[in-house]
Order: C-alpha cells, then sequence, then structure tokens
C-alpha cells in the first residue's frame, strides 16, 4: 500500500515537473524575446550598454548620473561619442558589476562615475535590485556570479530558471512598449522646475541624514568601489568622480560615506570633480526638478560645466605628456 | 531559515527524502530527524537562540511528568508556576524588557522625575512568542487534566520544535499535535497532493500578494510627512490584505508543509475579510491564537459566565493582552483596545448579531481603521495618519517610473486572491474545479499559479511580518 503510494507520488511529481520544465522553457523563451526586444525604458538601456555601446565616453551611476549628464552636449565639446549609461536607485556594487560586463566586450577611453552620498554604507535595496542583471545572468555569469552570490551561494538553482531570470520583467516591458520612455543617448531629462514653497520638512533637514541613521559602511561596497576604479586603471581608462549639486546640501563630502570614496579615490589619484558647494546651483531652484535632481536647464549648465573641466584635463595631461 | 530562501527550497527535499525513503522503518528514528532538522532550521538563523527553545522545552516535558505523579494541588499549582515563570520570564526578557523600563521611564518623566532607563541590548529570538505559547499550553493543559503528560522525551521535543510551524505557527495544542508524534504517519498521496498545493497557493500569498503590496505600503507608512489622506487609505487597504497574506500565506505553507511529512495541523485563517462582524473576523483571523487567547485569558478570566460588565472587561482585557502579544509597543496596545472597544460595542449594541455584505464591507473598514495602529512606527505616525485621513484628503501618491509597477502587480494580485476566496466563500460546493475532478485541470491551474510566482513574486527573501512578533 506504502511502496504503491510512493511509486504514484513519484510519478506524478516526475510528470509534473517535467510539464513544468517545457512551460518554464517555451514560455522562457517568449519572455525572453520580449525583453530583449525592449526599444526603450531601463533594461534597454542597460541591454544597450552591455551588448551594442562602443562610446568613447561613458557615464556611469544612478538616478544623478541619468538626469544630469547630456550626451550631446559632451559629444560636441569634446568631439568623442557619449553614452549615458546610468540606472537609476542603483549602487555601486551595480554599477561595479556593469562596468565588469562592460569591458568584457570594449574598452571605453573615459568614464564619469556620478557618485552618490550614501553609497557605502549598507543597504539590503543595493543587493536587491541586483535581480535587475537575472536576464544577462547566463551570458555573464563569470562577471556576475561572484555578486549576486553575495546574499545567496545558491544563485545559481533558481537562475536555471527561464521564469525566474525574467521576475518581475513582464509589466516593465509591457509599460514601456505602450508607453516608450524615449531617451537621448541614455540622458532622461526632467523638465519641471523645483517649487521652492513645495520642499517638504525631511527634504530641508537632509544635512547627515544616513549619517544620523547610524549607518555603517559595507565592506562589500567598499571592494566594489575599489574594483570598479582598479578595472579603469587595469584598461588604461580616464576615470573621473563626480559629486552632484542638491539644492539645499552643502554638507555632502561631510557625510562618512563619502568621505570614506573621496579618501580611497585619493589613494589612486583619481580625480573628484566637486559640484556640491557650487554657488552656481546651491539654492537656485529653478535649476532643479527636486532637491536631488536637475531638471534640464540644470543639466545643461552642468553637462557644459562638467565637459569644460574634462577639456581643461586633457589639455594638462597632453601638457604632461609633451613636457 | 525562511520558507521563502532557495536554502530551504534545498532543505526541504533532503529533509523529505530521507524521513519517507531512508528512515522510515523506524518511528524514533523519524521523530529524531524531525527534531534535528527543526533545530537546523531553526538554527539558521542563530544557533544560539536554540538553547532557549532546548531550556523551555524540558521545563514544560519535566513539569507535565511532575504534574503526573502528584494529586496533591499545593505541589501542582507550584509545578505550573514555575511553568509559567520561565515561559513567561523568558518572554517577558526577550520581548518585553525594554518596552517595560522605557515606559516606566516615560511615565516618572511624565511627573517631573527624570529616569534613566535600563536598556539592555536584547535581539528578539524568532518565533519566541509562539513556541512558547505553544509549550506552556501543554503545561496548563496536563495541569487541567485534559491530557496525560508524556514520557517520550523525542516526541515532545519534535512537537515543541516541529520546522512547519515553529517560527510562526499556527499555534498548535498538545491535544492535536503531540500525539500525532506517537504513531507511525502513513504515506498518502493525497495528503501529499494537498500538501503541495497549500505550499504553492501559501508562496502565491506571501510573494506575490504580500511583498508587492509591501513595496507601496513601506513607501508611505516609512515616510509618513510627505504623505496625505487619501494616500494612507489606499496603503492601509493595501497593507490588510499585506498583513493577511504574509500571515495566512506563511499558515498555508506551515500547514502543507506539515502534511508533507504526513500531520494535519489546526487551520488558521478562515477567509477573515468576508466577516460580517468584528466577532465574526476574530473567529476567522489567527485562530490559533485566538482561540488559545480564548482557553487560557478568556475563560480563566470568567468568560461570559459572569455579570455583563465583568464580562466586557474580560473581553477588552483579552485583547488588550493579545495586542501585547503582538509586539513590544504601545501601537499594537492600541489596536488591541480598538479591537476590544469594537467587540464590546457589538455585544452591547448588536446582540443578534450582523450579517449581509453591508456588514462585511462595515467590518472591513474597522479592521483596516485597526491596522493603522498595527501598521504605524509609533503612536504619533499612527495619529497622524488618522488626522490625515480625516482633515486633509490631498493627492494619491503614485510611485513614478519603473516602481509604478510593484502597485499594479499588487492590484493584480489581490483581485485574483479576492476573487479565489470570494468563490470558496460563497460558491464552494458548486466549484467547477471540484466538480471537474480531473487531474490535468488541477495541474493545469496550480501551474499557472506557480508561474505567476515566478514572473511576478518578489524574491528578495522578505522575513515574514509576525516573525518578529
Amino acid at each position: 500500500m506504502q511502496k504503491k503510494e510512493k511509486i504514484l507520488f513519484l510519478k506524478r511529481l516526475f510528470l509534473l515537473t517535467a510539464v513544468f520544465f517545457f512551460i518554464d522553457f517555451t514560455l522562457g523563451l517568449a519572455a525572453k524575446y520580449i525583453f530583449f526586444s525592449q526599444k526603450t525604458g531601463k533594461y534597454a538601456r542597460i541591454t544597450y550598454s552591455i551588448s551594442e555601446n562602443e562610446s568613447d565616453l561613458l557615464i556611469m551611476g544612478s538616478s544623478h548620473a541619468i538626469r544630469h549628464f547630456i550626451p550631446e552636449i559632451f559629444e560636441k565639446k569634446l568631439n568623442i561619442t557619449c553614452y549615458n549609461s546610468g540606472v537609476q536607485g542603483q549602487k555601486i556594487i551595480f554599477h561595479t558589476a556593469l562596468q565588469r560586463m562592460i569591458l568584457k566586450r570594449y574598452t571605453p577611453k573615459t568614464i564619469i562615475l556620478n557618485i552618490d552620498p550614501e553609497w557605502m554604507y549598507t543597504s539590503d535595496e543595493a543587493y536587491e535590485t541586483l535581480a535587475d542583471f537575472y536576464p544577462y545572468y547566463w551570458n555573464n555569469r563569470d562577471e556576475l556570479h561572484s555578486i549576486l552570490s553575495i546574499k545567496s551561494e545558491f544563485i545559481d538553482f533558481p537562475l536555471m530558471l527561464n521564469s525566474y531570470q525574467m521576475n518581475s520583467t513582464i509589466v516593465h516591458a509591457a509599460r514601456y512598449f505602450f508607453v516608450p520612455q524615449n531617451d537621448d543617448k541614455g540622458y532622461l531629462p526632467l523638465y519641471e522646475k523645483m517649487d521652492k514653497n513645495k520642499i517638504s520638512k525631511t527634504d530641508i533637514n537632509t544635512k547627515n541624514k544616513t549619517a544620523e541613521q547610524g549607518s555603517v559602511f559595507d565592506l562589500n561596497f567598499i571592494t566594489a568601489f575599489e574594483e570598479f576604479i582598479k578595472n579603469a586603471k587595469k584598461n588604461n581608462i580616464g576615470l573621473y568622480f563626480v559629486i552632484s549639486p542638491w539644492v539645499n546640501r552643502d554638507d555632502l563630502v561631510t557625510e562618512p560615506s563619502m568621505k570614506k570614496m573621496i579618501s580611497i579615490a585619493d589613494q589612486y589619484t583619481i580625480k573628484i570633480l566637486d559640484y556640491s558647494k557650487n554657488k552656481l546651483f546651491l539654492n537656485k531652484f529653478e535649476l532643479f526638478y527636486d532637491p536631488g535632481h536637475l531638471n534640464n536647464d540644470g543639466a545643461v549648465l552642468f553637462s557644459n560645466l562638467i565637459a569644460e573641466e574634462l577639456i581643461k584635463e586633457t589639455d594638462s595631461s597632453h601638457t604632461k605628456t609633451s613636457n | 531559515m525562511l520558507f521563502n530562501s532557495i536554502e530551504f527550497f534545498i532543505f526541504l527535499p533532503i529533509v523529505f527524502l530521507l524521513y519517507w525513503f531512508v528512515l522510515n522503518r523506524n518511528l524514533k528514528i523519524q521523530n529524531l530527524l524531525l527534531v534535528s532538522a527543526s533545530y537546523v532550521f531553526y538554527g539558521w538563523w542563530d544557533w544560539r537562540f536554540l538553547s532557549l527553545i532546548i531550556i523551555s522545552s524540558f521545563v514544560d516535558y519535566f513539569v507535565g511528568i511532575g504534574l503526573g505523579k502528584t494529586e496533591n494541588p499545593g505541589k501542582r499549582k507550584l509545578l505550573l508556576f514555575i511553568s509559567v515563570c520561565i515561559n513567561l520570564g523568558l518572554l517577558g526578557i526577550f520581548k518585553y524588557f525594554n518596552f517595560f523600563t522605557e515606559s516606566f521611564a516615560h511615565a516618572f518623566t511624565f511627573f517631573g522625575m527624570a529616569i534613566d532607563p535600563a536598556r539592555l541590548s536584547i535581539v528578539l529570538p524568532v518565533g519566541i512568542s509562539f513556541y512558547t505559547f505553544q509549550t506552556l499550553s501543554y503545561s496548563i493543559d496536563v495541569y487541567n487534566k485534559k491530557i496525560s503528560p508524556t514520557r517520550d522525551v523525542l516526541s515532545f521535543l519534535a512537537f515543541v520544535s516541529f520546522f512547519p510551524q515553529l517560527v510562526a505557527g499556527p499555534i498548535e495544542r498538545a491535544i492535536n499535535l503531540l500525539p500525532q508524534f506517537f504513531k507511525k504517519r502513513q504515506f498518502l498521496y493525497k495528503d501529499m497532493s494537498a500538501g503541495i498545493k497549500l505550499i504553492i497557493f501559501g508562496f502565491f500569498m506571501k510573494l506575490v500578494v504580500a511583498d508587492r503590496a509591501a513595496i507601496y505600503v513601506d513607501a508611505v507608512y516609512n515616510n509618513v510627512n510627505n504623505h496625505e489622506g487619501i494616500t494612507f487609505i489606499a496603503a492601509t487597504i493595501l497593507f490588510a490584505f499585506q498583513i493577511y497574506s504574509d500571515f495566512a500565506g506563511y499558515s498555508l505553507i506551515a500547514i502543507g508543509t506539515a502534511r508533507l511529512f504526513g500531520f494535519h495541523i489546526m487551520t488558521n485563517f478562515n477567509r477573515p475579510y468576508f466577516a460580517a462582524s468584528v466577532g465574526d473576523f476574530w473567529k476567522r483571523w489567527h485562530i490559533s491564537l485566538s482561540t488559545w487567547f480564548r482557553d487560557y485569558v478568556y475563560i480563566p478570566l470568567g468568560g461570559n459566565r459572569t455579570s455583563t460588565p465583568r464580562w466586557l472587561i474580560n473581553i477588552f482585557i483579552t485583547f488588550l493582552v493579545s495586542g501585547l502579544w503582538h509586539g513590544a509597543n504601545w501601537t499594537f496596545v492600541l489596536w488591541g483596545a480598538l479591537n476590544g472597544i469594537y467587540l464590546i460595542a457589538e455585544a452591547v449594541f448588536f446582540k443578534s448579531g450582523r450579517k449581509g455584505i453591508l456588514n462585511v464591507f462595515i467590518t472591513f473598514l474597522l479592521i483596516c481603521f485597526s491596522w493603522i495602529f498595527f501598521r504605524a512606527a509609533n503612536i504619533t505616525d499612527a495619529f497622524h495618519i488618522v488626522h490625515s485621513i480625516l482633515t486633509k484628503p490631498g493627492k494619491l501618491f503614485i510611485p513614478e517610473g519603473a516602481d509604478i509597477v510593484a502597485p499594479v502587480y499588487a492590484l493584480l494580485a489581490i483581485l485574483l486572491l479576492v476573487i479565489v476566496e470570494f468563490k470558496k466563500e460563497y460558491f464552494d460546493r458548486a466549484g467547477r474545479l471540484k466538480k471537474i475532478n480531473h487531474s490535468s485541470a488541477k495541474i493545469a491551474y496550480y501551474s499557472i499559479v506557480v508561474f505567476v510566482i515566478l514572473y511576478i513574486g518578489v524574491f528578495n527573501s522578505s522575513q515574514f511580518i509576525y516573525f518578529q512578533f
């Protein structure tokens, strides 16, 4: 009796598993086709960055990168090609993984990384959002495994399922199919001007916000930050860090996390372009969309200033070389 | 170990195969495997806290034996007192010490005397409220001679630490669960099939409904100063579904997992949002805890076999204690008190009970209102939210860009859940799935649920809400 029940169970389980894998495979093929056919939106930009882009200048970073750096301006001023590979809401561990995948295929001449003040602090969200890489995992396992396995050593197992790789991507793809999010070589402009009166109390009282919360550094993030620099150095890429302006924060460099990044950058002699105290932006509400993001007017001014700095840097390095 | 972790998906099949296919000839060895597996499962968080489970288990094991040996009322009371003191003592130290010292300090400050509260740096052991209540109920039942004490130490350890329901219930009674460890379990196909189905639907509730809703709820409740009335209403309704799906989902996974090992544990939720009164709601919500409080708090206080004022006070005290059980925070006490007031109002004004779809809706609104106090980080936030709902409707917060995806998924999943539960509540006997007793239809149905989970579930290994209690 017991034996019969067990055999029946195992038979059904086997059948169910076979059907499951078959459906997973076929549905997965369709889901992957849809995913990699996206023309606009976050995943389309990541896919383009990983598999097609060959620009001389690469902008990387979070929403500040996407909203503040206009590739067209850099292209005109520096006479080079440029693409903005910023990804909203992502932190250094993501950008290092993205950099690994990009460098596997081609080497840009210059990378600008916009650094955010809280990047070194421990953050569950930073690990959770690494799921954005799942669809790319098996084509880039060497680059991604060590990072994705920080939270689970067994990451290979669930990622064998196509459906798991494509988790949370369907509505995203549908949304940008019906309402395309057109970008300008990765740059996503914000056109509204910030209403000074609508700034909330929390937005005003952000000074040393993260430090006050008693945040601690995450060693993985520090390692990722160092790796980002080392990868650039190893490939002879000109690397610049940029600290973007905030409308009401002139204390970004006093944030312990930012101090840590600055000290690491100094250690590797990486140039930091710090605009956190720049008077052209501080309290200039008309250049901002919200306290931390420039609007298009702000981005034009900012991109021009950064491009000028890059020209100066290039000139001085030429001078040094010729001397 | 979390049910929604990759580790559990490796752990469960290993234990299952060992249990049914390797160690299935000897009951004691099977029980030993369950104890070992349960300790591994629990120790995955922090092995040091295993000592608390072991202490609690042995205290009640020996108290039970002691109670079985003596008829002397004084000695029996002393033994019960030992069990209550040690179990509630552990709970008091680990869960309530800081809460009470801080509350006393605040009280003294109110009277103009500044006192620095003694704080202990204590980590709350996962599930302590659950296994403490489970093991405590054993000693009380033995004391009340509802069950005989067991001398089978392995079965008793397995009863206290049984991994499917160890960390968040259902809080089983010894009278139901313990005897199942004494007799040989049968491998039955229908049990296995039922277990897997329960697990699948549990994961749907947790990963798709609860965790998707949580994204919007957290965005609002963690930034109460940046939102207004209509957004709080939306977030509170989503929270109602989040907490239900989180906990009922966990319970289904627990019940389903237990079924895979041949155990039948009690139903914990019975479509609570279809309740037509708050009284009815509490017969459907967290049933194992509600009945625990009924049997070990409400009835010993006198229940309803007393004067009306005393009866109403008994209801209120029971809910106050239930609120405090949920967490060491005044928000939970207020939440419990509010539910107590609802029940008192129903007892006084609606003696014949409430029925009908309108009452289902009213009950849902009342329960949602109480969830504000349950979810808010503190009393100030809770009253800010209530004030905002009543005075400042404002604009609905709609996440920008890709973040809109989470609430869209949450709403779709909630709709699906409501349809399934509506059908079960009102049309279960005419249910098509039951009529077409065809395995391929069932396989198709559960396959769809599995793929919905895989495609739109949230796989960030988030804690179950009730693990913190």
